[in-house]
């Protein structure tokens, strides 16, 4: 036997034996992971990743190019872990491969100052990213998006169906709302904390704005809390992680939890991040327990009111809809009901089940940015599913999945309304029509 | 490296390299080192590195392959997704391997006639899927259905825990399209019953990939049943159980799956999957029974009467489809939910009539105390197909070892009271130098004859089901799995 | 052949015993296949013996066909060479029986009718029901890969056969699967022996799943006036839920070839197409397979139902039997006749149906024909009567239906029985399927020399 090869691997946060090794590689996860699905190769499966973790910290493979590409192409949608019979952490082995990657990989200049530039230097600052989304939005109202796309320049650039999976800005920005209370309609059955989000405070405003009315009409008092910031959910995926514990720590400095009898997010993709704290500090960590307190009391907005129960009288929709399960509430909050329950309660409501629904649209984050093409490849395929169904309406639970359906029906001419869960059940409960 | 890898061929040959891209084009051809070693494992313990991995997209793509292979005198390995758990997927003398990944289209779908034409890469479940509003269903379901192939299951002859009633792959596949390793095309059967000649389908069903690659598949589609009952029986004594099962079969009871799990195994499962399994107990029976709605509702009344009679503490009859699930997600996550309590663990495969569930049961936990190893109960109970799981840390020598010596005994056991090696795992590269127990070397001399037949040069999945010829009664020593050795 | 018939039945007597072995042309002549006549019958008593005998002949290349109750030998093309009749009467014992494990290894001799009594003993059976049941062998039936109504929820023997022991061509004792309900160990290469009619090896044990008996058992009959009304019959029962044990679609155009003598008169009047269903379980269960067919049959085809019957224990018993024998009514037949076996899908036995009528019709010949749920269908043609004219006809016929299964798609084809003389100018196993060269190269792994049954089978083996 030859001598001990060194790990690729180093520092704390690292993937560890005692995690991959929990992978039996039986091969069962495969056939359920979009980029498995799309190029058939072992080295874009979560088995094959696992695999790649392995070989790095034994040694036996380079922290290099390929590893690079294909830890990358992973979508971290984590349908891998519902698949999984051994219950592999996958999504904290990848986050944690990621760490590596960041902190030992030389990516491309360009690639380095636009990862650089949006989790350092923009999603932890508020005010900055109302600033970029100011320019953002006077690109789109002014006529440039529309001379943009119509001269070709988008085009040239290649940006044309990037530009598409874009937000788009609101005029109306959510952050002016930070620090309200909102009180509960009718008798007071809970108090709620909402957590905002970073991003969706700027496009998805009007989406906030609706899970605050669902959430009063059915007797919750909600409180958005000042100094909130960004989950972190996108620099804990991208392997960012001290960015991502930084923000941990502010936001549980700005969201007292024992207040609330729950903190709210409909954010799929913030909530399972929210839920998972805890991971992101070491058990002797000061902030650990504190962490695990604050998860403790995430709830995903369609989880918290199945389980509270609908009270706000809803009028008739009659609407064909179909349910796509954003992927971290299906797979990373294995929350599949609770969307599905509110969706059946309004009636009129026809909701009609399409294959695969619990698969990734692609949109994952900023994956429908960095890896379009695959990205628009799930989206096609969805669509194709959507289609099936001959809804006349998408549902889901997440912003970006929203964005990404949004693009899917636009690109492919489906004409699909794309909605969040309570967004149809504002729509049932609001008077004005 | 493992020391015992056999290969002897370095790098692949640059032209059949150029050859081979020429043919799939850049994307359908692996051959960077980083991207063979994740050729190198399958669902099994066995490893060994493929020198290049090949994508065909059409039967014409799999006839060039193999002309490639051939005419470079290099091995040649089938794959589908990898879950296989005898190393059947494995390039155990190194050479191309053919996955199968890419050919995944289901050609046909006749409900009329019950049957459906797929493409090897077809996963298993997806079949069932797309012919479940006309109401039918691919019926073997290995418990990786949801990722192994049909092709795969071709070659397995893969079983799984409705086989009971159902039969398995052999039974359900009635014409195939292989390339044989000369690239010859050939059609085996015919989609009609009863093909005048020799039952070439029969025969090539099992054969674990050493006689051809397998381009299409034709199967039987089977009307789902009009209603399944499950249930499940709780017993404190593991006598309770077997004795059940071997009642409920001479009853004539034949159920649609009877699974046991030990009391053990049972802890570790809920622990995971919370299916509401007791954990005060040392065995249940997880039963269904299907079919007409009264054949079901009678035949549950049937099994429940025997299991009462032979002191079930309890038995549960699910209420509804989730309920159901729920009890049959515990029984196929047990494999992982075990894997989850040590570092590595071993799974068995071997068989027995069914009377001799009792006795062989307590020869396994016999050889659990002699070794001081846990070994969990998760089986086949309604046909006599056990896997014990023999945990262990990979990382201990001694421990390992023991595993397989009591792997080996279990295996002896089973033999002793006339059962078998492998009830649907397959022999592969693991259980070649176990063939000798069962079979005379004449026995063995006219399986090799057969295979030559279609394999004349042996270059097609090399080192599987037949020990070498020469090799009886050699000492075998397992590679180790990847993850022995545990980063310094 | 260089040997004398007396050499050779003195070189058998060394390896069988001379009580076993018989030279007499009088005893010999039961053993004719296709007007050949070996030259000597040995019956051995052990797979010992089979294997010396094999290897003697082999040695002095001698050709053998295995037999048994010697009911199936019409079956294939005559054979090129035929010296030894190896009578396998005399390896007849069960050799294992496990009734809690519903497993069974028997000796390939054994009568089925000795198995069901031995099965029957504890409420089990083999879903066997061939042809000349009461006289055939195990090893005989399965070897000639006749098949059996129960096929529509049993399968076929390959389906529930476990394992067997054979003697290769070079003499050689080997076996192939096990005794257990679920194995995959080796090559299944018995499965290759069930139906290969001797010419790969002889077989000297047969292990087999065995099944519970079921306690009752109906058959319902449902009469139509013209084919599709059968046959949509059939396709609403394989859509429905129902797990009939047997689905089988009867005509005749001339009722004297079903031989019922006092048959339920309506059923089988000419130009009648009638499915029988078996079902079998409890009385709830049957009375839901009597009140679903009904309604199914009445749905198939409104104007086609002519009537809808249980039938009575006595009719059932002699129907079953008369199925049973179906594929066999040519050798049975008093006026020269023949079977073809046509292999079809479901979907197409409509078109099959009206091609047999008009076909039969054209080459003025009484027919009769049988097909079952699965799509393999039996097709009976009788010559009018002994005359030379009627068996031109009726050659004239069968020729044409075997073309027609070619050039008309009807299904592969297999003149399963025919007067002799018509096998001079017609293969009757049609034509070789592309995967003929893989059989071939079996057939030269297993049997070198070519002594086993040479010619018999397909293309030749």
């Amino acid at each position: 036997m030859a001598a001990p090869l060194a790990s690729g691997f180093a520092g704390a946060d690292k993937p560890e034996y005692a995690d991959y090794s929990r992978c039996i590689h039986c091969g069962l996860c495969l056939n359920h992971c979009p980029t498995y699905r799309l190029w058939h190769q072992e080295a874009d499966s979560p088995r094959g990743r696992i695999r790649q973790m392995h070989l790095v910290d034994e040694g036996r493979l380079e922290l290099g190019a390929g590893f690079v590409t294909h830890i990358d192409r992973c979508l971290d949608c984590r349908a891998c872990e519902t698949a999984c019979p051994s219950g592999v952490e996958y999504g904290k082995l990848v986050e944690l491969a990621r760490t590596q990657i960041e902190q030992r990989y030389k990516r491309p200049l360009a690639s380095r100052a636009a990862r650089d530039f949006v989790y350092r230097r923009l999603l932890p600052y508020p005010k900055r990213i109302a600033a970029a989304a100011r320019i953002l939005w006077v690109y789109q109202r002014s006529g440039l998006a529309a001379l943009a796309r119509s001269s070709g320049a988008l085009r040239l650039l290649g940006l044309q169906q990037r530009e598409r999976l874009m937000p788009e800005i609101d005029s109306k920005f959510f952050f002016s709302e930070m620090g309200k209370t909102y009180p509960a309609r009718g008798a007071r059955r809970a108090r709620v904390a909402f957590f905002a989000g970073c991003v969706a405070q700027v496009t998805f405003s009007d989406l906030n704005r609706a899970t605050i009315r669902v959430l009063q009409a059915n007797g919750c008092e909600v409180v958005v809390p000042a100094n909130q910031v960004c989950c972190g959910a996108l620099p804990a995926h991208a392997g960012v992680r001290d960015v991502a514990r930084d923000l941990a720590r502010a936001n549980l400095a700005a969201v007292p939890e024992k207040d609330f009898d729950a903190i709210i997010t409909n954010a799929a993709g913030c909530g399972s991040t929210l839920k998972e704290y805890a991971h992101l500090f070491g058990g002797n960590d000061a902030s650990h327990q504190p962490a695990a307190r604050f998860a403790s009391k995430i709830r995903d907005v369609s989880e918290f009111l199945a389980e509270l129960g609908l009270t706000a009288p809803l009028r008739t929709l009659p609407l064909r809809v179909t349910y796509q399960d954003s992927c971290h509430l299906a797979h990373g909050q294995k929350i599949r009901e609770a969307p599905r329950k509110l969706i059946r309660a309004v009636p009129g409501v026809e909701l009609v089940e399409m294959p695969w629904a619990d698969q990734c649209c692609g949109s994952a984050g900023v994956y429908n940015v960095t890896e379009t093409k695959a990205s628009l490849e799930l989206l096609g395929l969805k669509m194709g599913s959507v289609r099936e169904t001959k809804a006349q309406a998408i549902v889901t639970a997440n912003p970006g999945c929203i964005l990404q359906l949004r693009a899917g029906a636009e690109i492919h001419g489906t004409g699909h309304e794309v909605l969040h869960v309570v967004e149809l059940l504002d729509r049932a409960i609001s008077r004005r029509d | 490296m493992p020391a015992n890898e056999t290969r002897q061929s370095t790098a692949i040959d640059s032209r059949l390299l150029r050859d081979l891209k020429k043919l799939l084009g850049k994307d359908g051809v692996l051959h960077k080192p980083e991207d063979l070693l994740l050729y190198e494992y399958d669902g099994s313990v066995e490893v060994a590195r493929p020198d290049c991995v090949v994508f065909p997209r059409t039967a014409e793509d799999v006839v060039g392959i193999a002309q490639l292979a051939n005419r470079h005198k290099i091995p040649l390995v089938g794959r589908g997704a990898g879950t296989g758990l005898s190393g059947g997927a494995i390039a155990r003398h190194g050479g191309i391997i053919t996955s199968f990944a890419r050919m995944n289209r289901i050609v046909e779908i006749d409900a009329d006639n019950q049957r459906a034409r797929v493409q090897p890469g077809v996963v298993n479940a997806d079949l069932s899927t797309a012919v479940e509003h006309l109401g039918l269903h691919y019926a073997p379901d290995p418990s990786s259905q949801k990722a192994c192939t049909i092709g795969g299951n071709v070659s397995e002859n893969s079983g799984g825990p409705h086989t009971l009633a159902y039969g398995v792959t052999t039974n359900h596949v009635v014409a195939l399209e292989i390339v044989l390793p000369s690239g010859e095309l050939v059609h085996l059967g015919s989609t009609a019953l009863d093909a005048p000649g020799y039952d070439l389908t029969g025969l090539f069903v099992g054969s674990e990939g050493t006689f051809g690659l397998v381009t299409e598949i034709t199967v039987k589609l089977t009307r789902l049943p009009e209603a399944i009952k499950t249930l499940l029986a709780i017993y404190d004594s593991i006598d309770d159980a077997t004795e059940t099962v071997a009642e409920i079969t001479a009853r004539g009871i034949t159920p649609a799956a009877c699974e046991m799990l030990d009391g053990w195994t049972i802890r570790a499962v809920e622990d995971y999957v919370h299916a509401g399994f007791p954990l005060n107990c040392s065995a249940i029976l997880l039963i269904d029974v299907d079919g007409l709605r009264e054949v079901a509702e009678a035949e549950a009344k049937d099994v429940e009467d025997v299991c009462r009679r032979h002191r079930a503490r309890e038995v549960r009859v699910a209420r509804d489809a989730r309920e159901r699930d729920l009890l049959w997600k515990g029984r196929k996550n047990a494999f992982g939910a075990a894997g989850r309590l040590a570092p590595s663990y071993y799974t068995q495969d071997g068989v027995i009539p069914r009377t001799k569930l009792p006795a062989t049961l307590r020869r396994i936990s016999e050889i659990s105390k002699k070794y001081g190893l846990q070994i969990g109960n998760v089986f086949h109970a309604g046909d006599g197909n056990l896997h014990p799981i023999i945990l262990f840390d990979e990382r201990n020598e001694k421990q390992f070892r023991d595993t397989i010596r009591a792997a080996d005994e279990i295996i002896e056991f089973c033999i002793q009271v006339g059962g078998s090696i492998t009830g649907e795992h397959g022999v592969g590269m693991e259980k070649d130098r176990l063939m000798p127990l069962l079979f005379s070397e004449a026995d063995l001399n006219l399986m090799r004859r057969v295979r030559d037949v279609f394999n004349p040069t042996g270059l097609l999945n090399p080192g599987k089901i037949l020990p070498d010829s020469k090799g009886c009664g050699e000492i075998y020593v397992r590679p180790q799995p990847a993850s022995a050795a545990p980063p310094a | 052949m260089s040997m004398t018939s007396t050499e050779i039945a003195s070189r058998l007597a060394e390896i069988a015993g001379a009580a076993n072995v018989a030279s007499d042309p009088a005893q010999t002549a039961a053993y004719r296949v296709d007007g050949k006549t070996p030259a000597a019958v040995a019956r051995p008593g052990s797979s010992e013996e089979v294997a010396g005998i094999v290897k003697f002949a082999a040695a002095e290349r001698l050709a053998i066909i295995p037999t048994g109750a010697r009911t199936k030998l019409g079956i294939g093309m005559p054979p090129r060479q035929y010296d030894l009749a190896l009578d396998m009467t005399g390896l007849d014992r069960v050799v294992a029986y496990d009734p809690g494990d519903l497993t069974l290894s028997v000796e390939p001799g054994i009568t089925l009718r000795k198995l069901e009594s031995v099965l029957g003993e504890h409420k089990q059976f083999l879903p066997l029901e061939v042809p000349f049941m009461d006289r055939a062998t195990a090893g005989g039936t399965i070897a000639s890969g006749v098949d059996s109504p129960l096929r529509q929820l049993y399968g076929t023997a390959r389906d529930y056969l476990l394992g067997m022991e054979f003697v290769t061509g070079d003499g050689v004792a080997t076996k192939s699967g096990g005794r257990v309900v679920k194995n995959v160990t080796g090559y299944d290469i018995h499965k290759l022996m069930a139906g290969a009619l001797g010419t790969l090896g002889v077989i000297t044990k047969i292990n087999l799943r065995t099944f519970p008996m079921p306690r009752m058992t109906r058959t319902y009959v449902a009469t139509f006036r013209w084919a599709n009304g059968a046959c949509e019959f059939r396709h609403a029962i394989a859509r429905s839920h129902l797990r009939p044990q047997s689905i089988e679609i009867i005509a005749a155009r001339d009722s004297s070839l079903l031989r019922l003598d006092d048959r339920p008169e309506a059923l089988f009047d000419k130009g009648r197409w009638s499915v029988l269903v078996s079902a079998a379980g409890e009385a709830g269960v049957l009375d839901r397979y009597r009140s679903e067919l009904e309604t199914l049959a009445r749905g198939a085809d409104r104007n086609a139902l002519e009537s809808f019957t249980e039938l009575s224990d006595a009719d059932q018993e002699r129907l079953t039997s008369y199925i049973r024998e179906f594929p066999a009514l040519a050798p049975k037949a008093s006026q020269p006749a023949a079977i073809l076996k046509i292999s079809a899908l479901p979907k197409s036995l409509v078109g099959l149906a009206e091609g047999i009528r008009s076909m039969a019709i054209k080459h003025d010949v009484p027919w009769a024909v049988m097909m079952r749920g699965v799509g393999v269908t039996y097709l009976a043609l009788m010559a009018r009567d002994q005359s030379a004219e009627s068996l031109r006809h009726l050659k004239d016929a069968c020729s044409s239906a075997l073309r027609c299964c070619v050039e008309r798609m009807w299904g592969r084809g297999v003149m399963l029985w025919c007067p002799p003389e018509f096998k001079r100018e017609m293969n009757v196993w049609g034509e070789s399927s592309s995967d003929f060269a893989l059989m071939q190269k079996l057939k030269n792994v297993f049997d070198a020399h070519g002594i086993f049954a040479p010619g018999r089978f397909v293309g030749g083996l």
